[in-house]
């Protein structure tokens, strides 16, 4: 998420990843920072930490 | 009486014979089954992956490696060169940080171990092939055909009686956050795959 909001802002970056624990596949596009794709549409996207 | 010359040979037979018995233990130690010497087309992916580790927090796998340098798919070259990477910690520090098995498998092999970690932790039967294939989303084929890749790598074993399935092997069921079994693919429009973590 620190690379599609930052370095890669001004692209059309793709992430496939896999649920925290589950065996899911996540399928994320995102356009210019933002979200254009998110399958399946439950997932929850975050950003940060602790 | 022995001329100068035969005590020379005499001399020099011993030693020679001992140097090529050390030399035969040297190469058999260093060249188990499983370490066979990489390929130039093998080294290619090692020095690719070296390069690329680190950049963009890149923690890419040798699979996407492979097909950036546009390698023919092949789990055996695969498995040499993740092989190669699992006893080689010292080429990078991604290995040393991350360790070696997020960096050597694929995405459904890391899905196939996590769906045996998540039945042995929650108590359920282990899973069979057709449960793994579809917990994954892959065919039953494929599914064999990772698990065989993560017997070899010992991450899992084959149980004991015939048709049991496979268990992961203890060291990984309780590896909290179970890291080197997630993975994170990112995928640009100018074609640049890596993986961060």
């Amino acid at each position: 998420m620190l690379l599609v909001s930052s370095k890669l802002a001004d692209e059309k970056v793709t992430i496939d990843t896999s649920s925290p624990e589950g065996t899911a596949r996540i399928h994320v596009v995102f356009d210019k920072g933002k979200p254009a794709t998110v399958e399946p549409a439950s997932t929850i996207l975050f950003m940060g930490g602790g | 009486m022995i001329k100068p010359v035969h005590n020379s040979r005499l001399f020099f037979a011993p030693i020679i014979l001992l140097f090529l018995v050390c030399a035969g233990q040297a190469v058999t130690k260093r060249s188990p089954k499983n370490q066979e010497r990489l390929s130039a087309e093998e080294q290619k992916v090692i020095k690719y992956l070296v390069a690329d580790w680190g950049e963009d927090y890149s923690v890419t796998s040798v699979d996407i490696a492979m097909a950036a340098l546009k390698m023919k798919p092949s789990d055996e070259s695969r498995f040499r060169i993740g092989n190669h990477i699992k006893t080689h910690p010292e080429l990078h520090e991604i290995i040393r940080r991350w360790g070696w098995v997020t960096l050597v498998l694929t995405p459904d092999e890391k899905l196939i171990a996590r769906t045996l970690i998540n039945a042995d932790r929650d108590g359920k039967p282990q899973p069979t092939v057709s449960d793994i294939a579809k917990a994954v989303g892959i065919t039953e084929v494929k599914a064999d055909q990772g698990l065989s890749m993560l017997e070899r790598y010992e991450i899992v074993q084959r149980a004991a009686s015939k048709g049991a399935g496979y268990k992961v092997v203890t060291r990984y069921i309780k590896w909290e956050p179970r890291l080197d079994f997630i993975f994170h693919k990112v995928s640009l429009d100018g074609g640049r795959q890596f993986n961060t973590n």
